[in-house]
C-alpha cells in the first residue's frame, strides 16, 4: 500500500475544507482500504471522518435522519428503524458479514464501490477504474454484471443491498459541499447510470460529503420484504436481490415499491411494476403479472440470461413474502 | 521446542492444543519472533506466457527500507539449481528465479526485502517489469477435446461384452477447479544459522518433506536444516508440496545475509499453492434388468501446469468401490498457461467419485431401483475388487443402512419432483465414497521425567486434524499413565521422523509408532523395576501397568515401584525409547479402505433457484476412532467442504485476459456457517485388525468423498432436473 497521511477532522465544515485532490475521507473503511491495497486508489491523505459526523438515527416527526457516520449495525438494530422503517433493517442484514456491518457507515455504504472483479485486478481494462482502457466484463465474466442500465463501457452493478432499501422509500441524501453549503439530494438522482463516464459512481459533488441521510414516514412498514439470491447464505453480493414494500388496504394494494440490487450501476426502482400494483388486489397472479413487467426490457449479456427467470421469480417470491409479515 | 504444553483443564477429552489455539499462545509459521528479521513480497507477472525484457528496480529501490531483491537476474548460488539438468533432476517443480520464461500470469518473477513488510509490500508495487508476451492458453473446456485419452491402469473384462446391456448411462460430467485456502496463508521464515546450517518455519503438512526437499538444492546434510511446523491452521494438501515460495524465502535469507520472512497474499495462494485442477469425464455404465453392474468405461482429464504434469489419477476411484467385471479406464493430462494444480481433500477420488455416483444415481431412477438397494446389491463388500484381496474390514453396507435410518430415507417418494412445500421442493439423495487406508513408516519417541510425566515425540505435523490429542490419548491408553501427565511434541524434523500427514494417512502411521514406543518405555521400566522386585523380569508388555505413580504388574497390581524409587535407585536421570512402526506382510494378504456413506436432504427454490441443504448425513468406517471429537470435527469439516465443492467453489478463469479473475474471498465462495445444517456424523467404530497396532484407519478423505454427488442427487430427486456440472449455483437451478 502507497504510504499516505491520516487527518483527523472534527466537523463536516472542517473535513471539507481540507478536502482536495488526493485527499480522500475514511469512515468505517470497509471498502477504500481494500481498493488502496488492491492499488486501485492511491490517496496521499486521509480525512479521518468518524468524529466529524453524527452516528444517531433522530426522529425528525415526519422522517428520520440517519447519521451519515451510523454503523450499518446500529441500523440494522435501532428500534425505531425495526419498527417503523424494517425494510432498511432488513436489507441491512442481507449485506455484508456482522464483522464488516460492525465498521461500515451508512453514508459509505453509499459510496462504496462496485465488485466487479474486473475493477478489482489492476492487470486488467476496466474503464470505471481507467478511463479509456476498456471494459473487460462486456464480453468476459458477466454473470453478476448488469441485465438494464448498462453501456459497452461499463456493465458494472452497484453492490449495496442497504441503498435498494433506501431507494425504494424514497430517501434522500443530505450533503454539505465544499462550499460549506448544505443540500439534498434525492436518492434515486444519487447514483448515475455509466453511460460513457463510468468512472463517475453518482453525483455527489466533488469534495462533498454525506452528512445523513433522510427517510420519509411511510405507511409499508407492515408488508415489507428484502429478497437477496447469492451463491451463498452470508458474505455473498447479490445475483439479484429485490426490496418490496406494500401500503395496503385489506387486500387492495393502495401504493407499491419495486426495486433491486444486482441488476443495474445504480439501486434500480421498477416504476413500471409499482404503478401496475396500485390499486389491484394482492394475490400471486397480480404478483406474477408484476414480475413480468420487471422484467420485459431487460437486455442480458453473455452470461447473466439467468437474471430474467431469477428476477420474475425473486420479484413474486418477495411480494409474497410482503403477506407474511 | 514443547508444542502441546498447557493442560486443557475446561475439557479434558478435548484437543491439547486448544487452550494455545483460542489464546494466540499456538506458534503459527509466520509468528515466530527471530532477531534481525526482515520481510519479503513477491512480486508476480502480469501476463500469462512469454518472457521478462526488462526488470527495473530503480523507483522500488528508492522505497526507505528495502533491503534487498531477488529476480533471475540477481540471486544468491542455489546449487542444486546450477544447470538445467539439475533443475530438471531436482522435479522441484517451477524453477523460480532461474528462468526468464513465464508460464502463467500470478508467476512470481522478483521478490522484494526490506525491513517492514509495509515497506516491502508498497515496493513491490513499483517495480516495473517489461515483457516480450507470447500466445497461451488457459480454457480447459475449449481445448480438452483435442487431448487423445490413454489407458489408465488394465482394462478388466472386455467392454465390447456389455455393449447390449439392457440398462445404459452415458453422460459427461465437469468439474470447476477448486482452491484449497486453507485459513491460515502459506509463510515461511528462513534463518541461516550458519553457513551450512539453515533453519525454517514453514506452513507444510510435512517438516520431513520440507527437509528432503531443500536440503540438496543447497548441498546441506539434512540434520542441518531444521524445519519447524509446530501449528497449522488447515492444509487439505495445499502443504503436502514444498512450494516456490519456500525456496524463494531461503534465497531473499541468503541474498541480504538476514532473516528473512515471507507470507504469501490471500491472491497469491490461488497460484502459488496449488488447487484441485478443473476436469472432464465420461462415464458409460451398464447394468442388467435385475440392477447388476455389467461394465463400466470411465474416460477423465484434467488441467495442469506447462511447466510441470500433475495427474489427479480420477479413475483410480473406479477401480475401488463395486464390482465391475468389465472396466475400461483411460486419462488424460490438459497442458495450461496455469500455475501448478496439486492434492486437494479427496484428490482424484472425490472427482471421479462424482461422476460415478451420479450415474449410478440416474441408472437407479431408469431402472426404477432404489438407489440405496443398487448400490448395496453391487459394492464389492468382501474382497478388492482390482487385486481381489479380501478386505481386512469393509463396513460400507452397514454405513449405508445406518445412513438412510439417519436421514428418514423412508420418507422419500421414489418419484423424483414429487414432494413440495409451497415453492419449495424438497429431494433425498445419496452417494458413498471409499479411500485406500495408506500407512507409512514413522518414529515416535517417550521421554519419561523423574516426577512420572511423559512426553510423546514425533516430526509428524497436526493439521488440525488432532494428531496430537490423538497421540496422547494411545500414549493413556496403551501405559496406563493419565492424560494429564502425557504432553505432546510434533511438527519439528529434529524429533523422531515421520511422513507427511495426508492421504489419511497421519493418524494411522502414528498410531502404531505411538503403541510401539509406549510398549518400549513399559519394558525399560519394567527392566528397572527388576533391579529392583526380580517378579518384573521377562514381562510381556501387557503384563505391565503404567500409573502416575509408578510401575505395577497385571498379575498384582497393587504392587507398585514408584517412579520415585526407579529413579532413586537405578540413578536415572531421563527415561528416553524411541520405536518406529509401519505396514509389513499384512499389506500382502490383505486390502485395506475407509469408506463413508453420505446422505442428503435439500429444499430447491424453483423460482429463485436456491438449494438449502437441511440435513446432511455422514456415516464413516475409518477403523477404530482414537478421539470421537476430532474424529467428527473432521468428518463435518469435510461435509462442508463438500458443500462448497458442490454448491458453490469455482476458481475463475478469464481465457482473454489468461489467468485468475475474483482471486480473494470475497470472490471466491466457499461455505459460511449460514449455508450448512449441523451435520449428523456417525461412525462404525470398529477397530480394523490388521492395519496397525490401534486399528484405526484414516478418515480425511472419505468425509468429502461422495458428498458431492449426494447433494446433486438429492437436487435431482427435489427437481427432476439433473445436473451434472460442478458447482451447482442458483443460475443453474432457474436456467
Amino acid at each position: 500500500m502507497k504510504p499516505f497521511n491520516l487527518i483527523k477532522t472534527k466537523d463536516p465544515k472542517d473535513a471539507v475544507s481540507q478536502k482536495k485532490e488526493q485527499v480522500q475521507y475514511i469512515a468505517g473503511g470497509t471498502n477504500l482500504v481494500d481498493l488502496m491495497k488492491k492499488n486501485i486508489q492511491l490517496p496521499d491523505t486521509l480525512l479521518d471522518i468518524t468524529d466529524a459526523l453524527s452516528r444517531q438515527v433522530d426522529n425528525q416527526g415526519r422522517a428520520i435522519q440517519i447519521g451519515a457516520m451510523t454503523r450499518n449495525a446500529t441500523v440494522a438494530t435501532n428500534v425505531m428503524i425495526l419498527r417503523d422503517f424494517p425494510l432498511i433493517a432488513k436489507a441491512v442484514l442481507a449485506g455484508a458479514s456482522p464483522q464488516i456491518r460492525n465498521m461500515a457507515s451508512t453514508a459509505g455504504n453509499l459510496l462504496q464501490r462496485t465488485r466487479c472483479p474486473y475493477f478489482y485486478d489492476v492487470t486488467t481494462a476496466c474503464n470505471k477504474r481507467k478511463p479509456g482502457s476498456g471494459c473487460s466484463a462486456y464480453d468476459g465474466h458477466n454473470r453478476m454484471s448488469a441485465v438494464v442500465g448498462y453501456s459497452a463501457d461499463c456493465v458494472a452493478v452497484h453492490p449495496s443491498d442497504l441503498c435498494v432499501g433506501l431507494v425504494a422509500l424514497n430517501a434522500k441524501v443530505h450533503i454539505t459541499g465544499k462550499d460549506q453549503k448544505e443540500s439534498v439530494i434525492p436518492f434515486q438522482e444519487f447514483h448515475r447510470l455509466p453511460g460513457n463516464t463510468p468512472h463517475l459512481d453518482n453525483n455527489l459533488p466533488e469534495h462533498a460529503l454525506i452528512t445523513s441521510i433522510e427517510v420519509p414516514e411511510n405507511l409499508f412498514g407492515k408488508n415489507c420484504a428484502y429478497l437477496k439470491i447469492r451463491d451463498r447464505d452470508s458474505y455473498a453480493f447479490a445475483l439479484v436481490s429485490v426490496a418490496a414494500a406494500l401500503h395496503l388496504d385489506g387486500d387492495r394494494i393502495i401504493e407499491a415499491r419495486l426495486a433491486s440490487g444486482g441488476v443495474a450501476h445504480k439501486p434500480w426502482r421498477w416504476l413500471q411494476a409499482e404503478q401496475f400494483l396500485k390499486g389491484k388486489r394482492a394475490t400471486a397472479s397480480t404478483f406474477g403479472e408484476a414480475a413480468k413487467l420487471v422484467v420485459k426490457d431487460l437486455k442480458p449479456l453473455t452470461h447473466n440470461g439467468f437474471k430474467i427467470d431469477m428476477l420474475r421469480g425473486a420479484v413474486e417470491t418477495a411480494l409474497g413474502q410482503c403477506l407474511l409479515d | 521446542m514443547r508444542f502441546f504444553d498447557k493442560q486443557n483443564k475446561v475439557i479434558p477429552e478435548g484437543r491439547v492444543e486448544a487452550v494455545d489455539k483460542v489464546t494466540g499462545g499456538g506458534k503459527y509459521a509466520a509468528e515466530y519472533k527471530v532477531d534481525n528479521l526482515c520481510y519479503g513480497i513477491l512480486v508476480d507477472s502480469t501476463i500469462p506466457s512469454g518472457s521478462i525484457k526488462n526488470i527495473d528496480l530503480t523507483k522500488a529501490q528508492q522505497v526507505k527500507g528495502v533491503v534487498g531483491f531477488v529476480t533471475h537476474l540477481q540471486k544468491p548460488n542455489v546449487p542444486g539449481f546450477a544447470t538445467e539438468d539439475l533443475i530438471k533432476q531436482s522435479r522441484f517443480g517451477l524453477p523460480i528465479f532461474h528462468t526468464d520464461k513465464i508460464y502463467f500470469k500470478g508467476q512470481p518473477i522478483a521478490l522484494v526485502i526490506a525491513e517492514t513488510l509495509e515497506d516491502a509490500t508498497y515496493a513491490a508495487t513499483l517495480i516495473e517489469v517489461e515483457y516480450n508476451t507470447a500466445s497461451f492458453q488457459v480454457d480447459f473446456d475449449a481445448v480438452h477435446h483435442n487431448i487423445p485419452l490413454q489407458e489408465a491402469g488394465r482394462e478388466r473384462g472386455q467392454i465390447d461384452s456389455w455393449r447390449n446391456a439392457p440398462y445404459v448411462i452415458e453422460e459427461e460430467y465437469n468439474i470447476k477447479s477448486e482452491v484449497h485456502n486453507p485459513m491460515e496463508m502459506h509463510a515461511t521464515i528462513a534463518e541461516w544459522t550458519g553457513e551450512r546450517h539453515l533453519k525454517l518455519y514453514d506452513k507444510t503438512q510435512g517438516v520431513n518433506n520440507v527437509q528432503q526437499v531443500i536440503a540438496p538444492l543447497f548441498n546441506l546434510e539434512k540434520e542441518n536444516l531444521e524445519v519447524v511446523s509446530e501449528f497449522v491452521g488447515g492444509g487439505f494438501g495445499s502443504g503436502l508440496r514444498v512450494w516456490p515460495h519456500v525456496l524463494a524465502t531461503v534465497m531473499a535469507a541468503k541474498q541480504v545475509s538476514r532473516p528473512v520472512k515471507l507470507m504469501l497474499t490471500r491472491p497469491q495462494m490461488f497460484t502459488g499453492t496449488g488447487y484441485r485442477p478443473a476436469s472432464w469425464q465420461k462415464i458409460k455404465l451398464g447394468a442388467d434388468a435385475s440392477g447388476k453392474f455389467l461394465g463400466i468405461h470411465h474416460q477423465a482429464k484434467n488441467e495442469t501446469s506447462l511447466y510441470e504434469r500433475f495427474s489427479d489419477q480420477i479413475t483410480r476411484v473406479t477401480r475401488l468401490i463395486y464390482n465391475f467385471d468389465n472396466l475400461k479406464t483411460e486419462d488424460a493430462l490438459v497442458p495450461l498457461n496455469l500455475s501448478a494444480a496439486t492434492w486437494m481433500r479427496g484428490p482424484g477420488d472425490c472427482t471421479g467419485d462424482f461422476a460415478i455416483e451420479c450415474a449410478i444415481d440416474e441408472l437407479s431412477y431408469k431402472l426404477k431401483m432404489d438407489p440405496v438397494d443398487l448400490r448395496s446389491k453391487n459394492i464389492a463388500a468382501t474382497h478388492h475388487p482390482e487385486n481381489k484381496l479380501p478386505w481386512s474390514s469393509n463396513y460400507l453396507l452397514e454405513c449405508i443402512s445406518i445412513g438412510a435410518k439417519h436421514i428418514g430415507w423412508d420418507n422419500r417418494s421414489p418419484m423424483p419432483n414429487s414432494m413440495k412445500d409451497g415453492d419449495w421442493q424438497i429431494g433425498y439423495g445419496m452417494a458413498v465414497g471409499m479411500w485406500n487406508a495408506g500407512r507409512n513408516k514413522t518414529s515416535a519417541a517417550i521421554k519419561m521425567l523423574a516426577d512420572g510425566r511423559i512426553i510423546v515425540q514425533t516430526a509428524m505435523t497436526d493439521i488440525g486434524t488432532g494428531t496430537g490429542t490423538g497421540m496422547k490419548n494411545i500414549a493413556h491408553e496403551t501405559t496406563g499413565i493419565p492424560q494429564d501427565k502425557i504432553t505432546v511434541e510434533l511438527g519439528n524434523s529434529s524429533l523422531p521422523p515421520a511422513p507427511s500427514q495426508g492421504g489419511s494417512t497421519g493418524m494411522s502411521s502414528v498410531s502404531g509408532a505411538i503403541v510401539e514406543a509406549s510398549n518400549a518405555l513399559k519394558l525399560k521400566l519394567a527392566e528397572y523395576a527388576a533391579l529392583i522386585n526380580i517378579d518384573f523380569r521377562n514381562l510381556s508388555p501387557d503384563a505391565i501397568l503404567l500409573s502416575g505413580k509408578g510401575i505395577s504388574r497385571k498379575e498384582n497390581p497393587n504392587e507398585t515401584v514408584t517412579y520415585a524409587d526407579l529413579w532413586e535407585q537405578n540413578k536415572l536421570d531421563n527415561v528416553v525409547v524411541e520405536a518406529t512402526s509401519g505396514p509389513g506382510e499384512e499389506r500382502k494378504k490383505y486390502a485395506f479402505c475407509s469408506s463413508a456413506a453420505h446422505f442428503c436432504q435439500v429444499r430447491v427454490n424453483v423460482k429463485t433457484g436456491k438449494v438449502k441443504i437441511e440435513k446432511l448425513v455422514c456415516i464413516a468406517d475409518g477403523g477404530k476412532i482414537v478421539n470421537e471429537k476430532a474424529a467428527a470435527n473432521q468428518m463435518s469439516g469435510a461435509a462442508v467442504g463438500g458443500i462448497g465443492m458442490a454448491l458453490m467453489e469455482e476458481k475463475l478463469i478469464d481465457a482473454k485476459i489468461g489467468g485468475l479473475i475474483g482471486d480473494d474471498l470475497a470472490g471466491y465462495h466457499f461455505p459460511v456457517n449460514a449455508d450448512a445444517p449441523m451435520i449428523d456424523v456417525h461412525f462404525i467404530g470398529k477397530p480394523d485388525p490388521y492395519i496397525n497396532p490401534t486399528g484405526a484407519k484414516g478418515l480425511g478423505e472419505v468425509g468429502i468423498i461422495g458428498t458431492a454427488a449426494a447433494i446433486a442427487n438429492a437436487i435431482y430427486h427435489a427437481t427432476g432436473k439433473r445436473l451434472r456440472n460442478l458447482p451447482i449455483t442458483p443460475d443453474t437451478i432457474v436456467g
